[in-house]
């Protein structure tokens, strides 16, 4: 059954409230958008401001980050730019004159910091407090970057001073929709629908002598002990706040979300950004992805210029400093069932095109794997009352189908996707202090082909 | 005396179940429930522990092709290779595990297990690591699993799940995610279903609470192999001729992956507090958690070097296998060692080195090392980072003198055991 005939059919009242409960928590009730949030151009405005986030366990952490507004956030702006065109960022300080000095360094761009703006710095010039600084730099290949403090940067990138930067190409690829839809001047890094997962870390010992000493003199001191961190986050957001929407106003430091929805067939670009300072491995439950490229640059057969040569994995290993770009497909190929239901059950007609798909895009199967058409799931699932739920099961083991649940499961994937984890594989990193589930974790709704995805 | 009063619990457990499900087909009478019952009827259940494994299937008419395999998740005790307090031998652990029942794999059409039989047979026997399973492409996989729950935590509840990490093209309803599908409760079976297609070195664990439960052990290995060793003696692959008994790790068409022997390597490492606080009902420590038995195979040097069994004494004074998986490779010189590696820690990335001998990395997270124009882009290297979830396959060919060689952590500070050095990370490579 797909989704559109369950609203026909309807499941009534239980699926309203579903759908209430989880447009409330998983979607941005106000705008479609088409890409990953942030500041578009080439000339930026921003302040390195003091602020709190909020973990989900409650906890409340003084921060330090970039932001165009007046209010601090975590990351700083996700600042989207074109290749070839001249790039300028202004950087004022903002922080406690305890923090000192703050900038901007830019890894893989060669970066001028503007004649007599701001004061001499190790790395580069920095804007002292109540300063500012002005950095240009002509935006380089296309590909996934980031930025973040070149002061003291033990403490400063710690404290929240970093943030993505995307270069996008300045024309579509042969075959891509449009230069927002290809991530490299390459036909085989067309995408429709793009992600950001900036991996970062927190440890609280140094947030909290941050904050002790923010009124104090300076220089903050955080002594020397190791790195221990109690919290992990995806764009800023600990789990389970990564699935609420962007932009919740619940989170005003925290404007970036990591709720990841998609319909089979499509391509999914993944901007993997390693922001912290740990490595982790990235673990995208549902497939392989395809690395594209590492810290933006395109990986190329060595003897064959229009093949790709990043590998397929599971586990993306995220490193400190490090970008990945890879893109993700789902299908349910090869399954040996069919996830749309037996034709008894819901009627559907699957025509194979030259790869094997249904290729109707009207059709509520659409991309459905015509070699398992028809196949009956090919076990009996247990009888409810010896199975426990999950809030992102939809009752049924067909894509689109809702299924009875025992009242009070469910409820978080009203359209009946299928739902899978991406997460950290270093599990301890999915937790909030000592509060399990949490962390850097999110969760991707494979949405049947009828649903409107949100963004 | 056991088996009946589980099997009257069994039955007590059955009796709740339908008096639940009526209820629920009462109060919400949708089309969604209907298709549900219509396609798993209730009715075709007696007991909770019911493990499917069908002779026949649409895919495998004639039953070949068909494997079927029963786990049980529980709970059990493992050995670690220091010498504990002076005691002459090592900590006993507490874990969380996979075991098999000592019936074997159930048999396609073949009848149910006796239920209190599974319950008596399952408690307390996990294995770390979890029971390997091995298919072969193309294969359909009938994969059972039974909670018979946690014995030495009779306040915990935890359902358990089987996620087949890596599987391609996933359904949420057989990856294991408790959030996103379903898990199993204690006293009754879950038979996930899986059409393996892709060659490769998979892992399995559980994914519920998959902090703590993975912390605790439940990691087991998953092996695909591929339809090139079934080839017909005589086919010519590039410039190799298969013959009858050539094993491959993957279908790479010019029998550069072929192997001569194949040994499990799944990194690991256990806090010994957590362990402990679990055994002891004490609040767990998630964000301090600080691994010090550095592991392979569930073992620590000098133990990973052992060829036997390892037992360990549960807590009702029952010698039970808990790490049956050596990690001694044996070789004859010039033989080609595929070895599986994994990382199923939780807590951290690890290297390992191989010291004088090369590796030849073919493949990482189950697929081939090869570019789009078919360039094969292995690699050798002396040093293998993996994090968790992550998984690779090498090609180690023994040297041409016999002797011991040695594969270890290069995170030199992990070859202990504990608060003992010389231990740890590591096992030998034996060519003779």
């Amino acid at each position: 059954m797909t989704r559109s005939e369950s609203n026909t059919c309807n499941a009534g009242l239980a699926r309203w409230i579903l759908a209430l409960a989880a447009g409330l928590t998983l979607l941005v009730p106000l705008a479609v958008r088409a890409a990953i949030p942030g500041e578009s151009g080439n000339n930026f405005s921003l302040t390195a401001r003091a602020g709190y986030i909020s973990i989900a366990d409650g906890g409340s952490v003084y921060s330090w980050g970039y932001t165009t507004g007046a209010r601090m956030q975590l990351p700083g702006p996700t600042l989207i730019v074109t290749a070839g065109q001249t790039v300028t960022v202004t950087l004022a300080n903002n922080l406690p004159a305890a923090a000192g000095n703050v900038s901007i360094v830019f890894p893989g761009h060669q970066v001028t910091a503007t004649p007599n703006t701001g004061v001499p710095g190790l790395l580069t010039q920095e804007a002292a407090p109540g300063g500012s600084v002005q950095y240009t730099f002509i935006a380089g290949e296309p590909g996934t970057y980031q930025y973040h403090s070149g002061t003291r940067p033990d403490l400063q990138v710690e404290m929240g001073l970093y943030g993505a930067l995307i270069v996008r190409p300045s024309a579509a690829a042969t075959g891509c929709a449009d230069a927002a839809h290809t991530a490299y001047n390459h036909a085989a890094t067309c995408f429709d629908r793009e992600y950001l997962y900036l991996l970062s870390e927190i440890d609280l010992d140094v947030h909290q002598a941050a904050e002790q000493q923010a009124a104090g003199p300076g220089p903050i001191d955080v002594g020397d002990g190791p790195f221990h961190p109690e919290y992990w986050l995806l764009n800023g957001r600990a789990a389970p706040d990564t699935m609420a929407a962007a932009g919740d106003p619940l989170l005003p430091t925290q404007p970036y979300n990591a709720m990841t929805r998609m319909h089979p067939g499509e391509r999914l670009l993944l901007r993997v950004v390693g922001a912290g300072r740990d490595m982790h491995p990235f673990h995208t439950h549902g497939n392989h992805v395809r690395v594209l490229a590492r810290d933006g640059r395109l990986l190329l057969s060595a003897t064959d210029a229009n093949q790709l040569a990043g590998p397929l994995l599971f586990t993306i290993p995220s490193v400190p400093g490090g970008t990945v770009d890879a893109i993700f497909e789902w299908t349910g190929k090869d399954l040996g069932w069919d996830i749309y239901g037996t034709t008894a059950i819901n009627p559907h007609v699957c025509t194979p095109d030259i790869n094997g798909y249904h290729s109707v895009a009207s059709d509520p199967n659409y991309r459905e794997w015509c070699a398992d058409h028809n196949r009956p799931i090919p076990v009996n699932l247990p009888d409810l009352s010896v199975l426990a739920f999950g809030g992102f099961y939809g009752g049924s083991p067909y894509l689109g189908a809702l299924g009875s649940l025992p009242p009070g499961e469910g409820g978080l994937n009203p359209d009946a996707g299928y739902a899978y984890m991406w997460h950290s594989h270093t599990e301890r990193e999915m937790v909030n202090n000592d509060v399990f589930p949490g962390g850097m974790m999110t969760m991707l709704i494979i949405e049947a082909p009828g649903v409107l995805i949100v963004e | 005396m056991k088996n009946e009063i589980l099997r009257l619990f069994s039955s007590a457990f059955t009796m709740d179940r339908w008096l639940l499900s009526s209820l629920m087909t009462s109060g919400l009478i949708t089309a969604a429930i209907s298709m549900l019952f219509v396609a798993f009827p209730a009715s075709a259940q007696q007991s909770s522990i019911n493990v499917q494994c069908p002779a026949t299937t649409l895919l495998h008419p004639g039953g070949n092709g068909i494997k079927c395999g029963h786990l049980v998740a529980g709970d059990g005790m493992v050995t670690m290779a220091d010498d504990y307090q002076g005691t002459g031998a090592g900590k006993p652990l507490y874990i969380f595990s996979f075991a098999n029942l000592p019936g074997g794999d159930p048999l396609p059409g073949g009848a149910q297990p006796d239920p209190g039989q599974v319950m008596a047979q399952g408690m307390l026997a996990a294995n770390a690591p979890a029971p390997t399973i091995s298919v072969d492409e193309d294969d359909e996989l009938f994969l059972s699993l039974t909670n018979v729950g946690m014995t030495m935590r009779p306040d915990l509840f935890d359902p358990h799940t089987v996620h087949w990490h890596g599987f391609p093209e996933a359904a949420a309803i057989f990856d294991g995610v408790p959030d996103a599908s379903i898990s199993i409760a204690m006293g009754a079976t879950l038979t996930y279903y899986y059409q393996a297609k892709d060659a490769g070195t998979y892992m399995y664990h559980c994914h519920v609470e998959a902090a703590e439960h993975m912390q605790m052990g439940m990691l087991g290995n998953l092996y695909v192999r591929p339809r090139q060793n079934k080839l017909p003696a005589g086919t010519v692959l590039g410039t190799w001729i298969h013959a009858t008994g050539n094993t491959y790790a993957y279908n790479d068409g010019d029998g550069s992956t072929r192997y001569d022997v194949e040994y499990p390597i799944q990194i690991g490492s256990f806090d010994p507090d957590f362990h402990d606080a679990s055994f002891n009902v004490q609040p767990l420590p998630f964000a301090g958690m600080r691994d010090r038995y550095f592991l392979l195979n569930g073992r620590g040097y000098p133990d990973t070097a052992n060829p036997a069994v390892l037992t360990t004494v549960d807590p009702l004074g029952n010698t039970q296998a808990s790490q049956p998986v050596s990690s001694l490779i044996s070789a004859a010189p010039g033989q080609r060692i595929l070895l599986r590696i994994s990382n199923l820690s939780v807590t951290q990335f690890f290297t390992l080195g191989s010291s004088g001998l090369p590796m030849e990395v073919v493949a990482l997270d189950a697929r081939l090392l090869r570019d789009g124009a078919g360039n094969n882009l292995y690699y050798k290297t002396n040093s293998l980072t993996l994090g968790g979830g992550q998984s690779a396959d090498v090609i180690v060919t023994a040297p041409s003198t016999a002797g011991t060689y040695f594969v270890y952590t290069t995170n030199l500070d992990r070859l202990a055991n504990d608060a003992e050095n010389f231990g740890g990370m590591m096992t030998e490579i034996r060519v003779n």
